[in-house]
């Protein structure tokens, strides 16, 4: 087997000869990969947070958001011709990184491509500051006085793995508010945020300084240290224990933006299932579970399915089974590690066993599917828990959607998208309930692993948080007034 | 078959000198058409997967239950009530369920641990040796399996002088300084049984005084179970180098016996001279590696889940499903430790992580 090779990271003024490489292997689909990650000194790390941070004072706080906006477009542009070699290179390599199938790679990558666009990108710009302009000047307020918007002159971002170009959202992000860019790319995926820095500064060579890629073992606490120590602005991206490592290192002064793990569920009322429409209710429920094997935080672990349709939750778990094996043959889940198999194995002999000890009382249970995908099923009221991931879901029948909402106050801090399938009125009342319960977004079934662009992350404002915003209040503009060399 | 004539043709198996594959095949199959009859949740579990008596023609065959059932199910053949005894796993907390295991008698088990252990640790011969025991006597741990399989090391291979190093007040260190300086003295062979983390406890407890031993030639160590967050964590080879150096004995005399309560037979390695050790048992039990998820046998070499076929289990299930994984070797298994949770690759929820928060 030949072995494929590609150098991650962008790291502006360093020679590659002076940089110390590390080896990360990755098999898949019968293919290996070897991709080499850069170990940078403390020194050599120090060097690139300055040049970082020069650049980023000199020429992206110069450049107007426009300006900006038709870079990113432009290499987005690029990234979504399928004949160029960028992105030929991330067809062909991302399946190997990650597992996943390469058809679900590419499609999930032309769709979430597609929210950075100019017009999704504006909207995006306008969704949070409503007068973009307050990135390139000081803006009138309403209420007297002017704002302005300024972007840290250099953050640095530690990035999670496994949901193929994820980093994209929060390097794009802080391209748009001019704040240089530091991104930490994880093992599980090191390959994507380097492609997209050097495409870039193909677009825009100037940009070559405003932006580096690097990577270090997660946990090293000393190389963390040093990069947090030059940056103002630190976001991270995983679990809880990584993130509460992470924090540690960064120093109190320095804001900290931590993107934890989440729980996504879904809720399918009885008026989405009638005989004509529960298909493809269906259809799109087992979308959501295949979509990057639940890896995502918008990825479901539960439906709640409520009786009274025409088709009842038992069968809609029935159905749910017939279209996870469908999606198996035309988008295969990744393999698995040996551990991460043995935990699934772990998690379907669970439930196995559970059901052959009678421990459930008059819950009705059962298990379908080969290992390849698991949809249990509940006749009772279960609380919400997450499962085993790797398509692995769980249908619990339910008398009223509402039932479901006194279960989510445990989880609050974890709580994120809810796909929705249900009338409008019944809707907007589950709407006020699960976002006082700690909710951040409901969408259509289908479309739980498709955020929208403009869309809030967890609830908060992805540009809005990465920037200070500077006042100029009215007593100042009324008091210069009055030291105007043509005042009467 | 009634329950006297299958026990009484399970001591002629193991009994038995070097028996055929089908022989093996045959006993196994028997057992399982026991089992499935009079087991019931078995019965239930093996329709479950698909496996009848009519459909498992070969002990690899057999549908390999997980030792997690062990606690969610009754897996005997008689009622709980009637066991001789009954063995439960140890839960780290009080609340934990533990897995229990009913033997009817234990004759099988007894006879299955004599003959390996006189095979493994005896070297085969019928010469007692002076035990002593860092582990907890049957009072105190009536349904501990290694407290009984411990018990009848002394009982059967340990000289009348042989006795337990661990009290309920703890680790007897007088009794044990006693022990070290007088085989060293007297030359006369010693043995060391017991938990592993126990002998972490004793070289802490020696190292602490800068005290080390010569052991005298046929002084050998048996530990089992590793470390389970009871003492400090160290490397394998880490464990083996210290407990050699200070008790002044040859790491091939270090011998680490693998078992389960879950089973009625243990595996032991020929020493830790070199690591990883294979482990390997007697005829009466097979074991395969397998894919976690769809049980399928995978080539020798390459890492699975350990699946144990053990005939001295008569009364529960022979074949159980490990949570451990290892790789099939010439003669035996590497033992690589349990299937750890790897790290999550996405930002979805993980149940472990989902479960420290809920505990928190």
């Amino acid at each position: 087997m030949n072995i494929l090779r590609e150098t991650a990271g962008y790291l502006p003024g360093l020679q590659a000869g002076d940089v110390a490489w590390q080896t990360l292997g990755f098999e898949a689909h019968g293919r290996k990969l070897e991709v080499a990650v850069p170990c940078l000194t403390d020194t050599q790390a120090t060097a690139l947070m300055d040049r970082v941070r020069a650049a980023s004072r000199c020429y992206l706080k110069s450049l107007t958001v426009a300006e900006i906006v038709t870079t990113i477009d432009k290499a987005i542009a690029r990234l979504l011709d399928p004949a160029d070699p960028w992105r030929q290179k991330a067809d062909t390599l991302l399946p190997l990184v990650t597992g996943y199938d390469a058809e679900m790679v590419r499609l999930g990558l032309t769709g979430y491509l597609k929210t950075f666009r100019r017009p999704q990108l504006q909207r995006f710009l306008v969704e949070d500051f409503g007068n973009p302009q307050l990135l390139d000047d000081f803006a009138p307020r309403a209420k007297g006085g002017f704002s302005k918007a300024f972007g840290a002159d250099v953050a640095v971002h530690v990035w999670a793995g496994n949901v193929p170009g994820l980093c994209l959202w929060s390097l794009i992000s802080g391209l748009l508010v001019k704040s240089g860019t530091v991104g930490k790319v994880a093992s599980a995926e090191p390959l994507m945020a380097g492609w997209m820095a050097q495409l870039l500064v193909e677009v825009d060579e100037q940009l070559a300084d405003c932006l580096a890629v690097v990577w270090w073992e997660g946990g090293n606490a000393a190389q963390e240290k040093v990069f947090f120590s030059h940056a103002e602005l630190v976001l991270a991206y995983g679990g809880t224990t990584a993130l509460a490592q992470v924090r540690q290192h960064v120093p109190v002064t320095t804001r900290f933006l931590p993107y934890g793990h989440k729980l996504s569920f879904g809720l399918v009322a009885r008026t989405a299932l009638d005989v004509r429409k529960a298909l493809k209710t269906v259809q799109q429920a087992a979308y959501d579970v295949v979509r990057y094997d639940q890896q995502g935080c918008y990825s479901p672990h539960v439906f709640y399915v409520e009786r009274g349709g025409r088709i009842s939750p038992d069968e809609f778990a029935r159905y749910l089974a017939h279209e996870l094996s469908a999606f198996e043959k035309k988008y295969p889940r990744r393999n698995l590690a040996l551990a991460e198999a043995a935990a699934l194995a772990e998690w379907r002999q669970t439930e196995e066993i559970s059901n052959l000890a009678g421990t459930r009382g008059t819950d009705v249970a059962d298990i379908a599917g080969d290992g390849t995908w698991t949809v249990v099923y509940n006749s009772n009221l279960q609380p919400l828990a997450p499962g085993a991931l790797n398509r692995t879901v769980r249908v619990v029948a339910v008398d009223q959607l509402a039932d479901v909402i006194p279960l989510l106050a445990p989880h609050r801090a974890f709580l994120q998208t809810v796909g929705v399938a249900a009338a409008p009125r019944e809707l907007f009342e589950l709407a006020e309930q699960m976002g006082r319960a700690g909710v951040t977004r409901i969408c259509a079934l289908g479309q739980m692993t498709s955020p929208e662009a403009g869309w809030h992350h967890d609830g908060r404002f992805s540009l809005l948080d990465l920037v200070q915003m500077v006042d100029i209040e009215s007593s100042a503009e009324a008091a210069a007034e009055t030291l105007a060399p043509y005042v009467d | 078959m009634a329950l006297s004539p299958l026990i009484a043709e399970l001591h002629a198996f193991l009994a038995a000198d070097h028996p055929s594959d089908d022989a093996f095949n045959q006993q196994a199959l028997a057992l399982f058409a026991h089992q499935y009859q009079h087991n019931l949740p078995f019965q239930r579990f093996c329709q479950q997967r698909g496996k009848t008596l009519r459909t498992v023609k070969s002990w690899r065959n057999i549908p390999a239950v997980p030792i997690s059932a062990f606690k969610a199910l009754s897996l005997s053949c008689i009622p709980a009530a009637d066991a001789e005894r009954t063995f439960m796993t140890s839960g780290t907390t009080q609340k934990e369920v533990k897995g229990k295991h009913h033997h009817p008698t234990l004759a099988v088990y007894n006879d299955s641990m004599r003959r390996n252990f006189r095979h493994r640790f005896m070297q085969g011969s019928d010469r007692k040796i002076r035990m002593g025991i860092l582990f907890p006597d049957e009072t105190m741990l009536p349904n501990s399996s290694l407290a009984h399989y411990l018990a009848l090391a002394l009982r059967e291979f340990g000289t009348p002088d042989s006795h337990y190093l661990l009290t309920e007040a703890g680790l007897d260190h007088t009794r044990l300084h006693v022990e070290l300086a007088r085989a060293q003295q007297t030359g006369e062979p010693y043995a060391l049984l017991g938990a592993s983390y126990s002998f972490v406890h004793l070289l802490d407890e020696l190292q602490g005084l800068g005290k080390s031993f010569t052991l005298p030639p046929g002084s050998r160590v048996l530990d089992t179970g590793g470390f389970k967050g009871q003492s400090r964590e160290l490397s394998i080879d880490e464990f083996y180098a210290q407990l050699a150096g200070t008790l002044g004995l040859g790491r091939e005399h270090c011998i680490n016996m693998y078992g389960m309560t879950e089973l009625s037979t243990q595996f032991y390695d020929a020493g830790n001279a070199t690591l990883p050790s294979v482990k390997s048992g007697p005829h009466w039990i097979r074991t395969l590696v397998v894919e976690p998820l769809s049980g399928v046998e995978l080539p020798r070499g390459e890492q699975g889940i350990l699946a144990h076929c053990d005939l001295a289990n008569f009364n529960s299930v022979t074949t159980l499903l490990t949570e451990d994984v290892g790789i099939a070797v010439n003669g035996g298994f590497l033992l690589l430790g349990r299937a750890q949770g790897s790290a999550a690759k996405g930002c979805s929820l993980a149940v472990e992580e989902f479960l420290q928060a809920a505990t928190a």
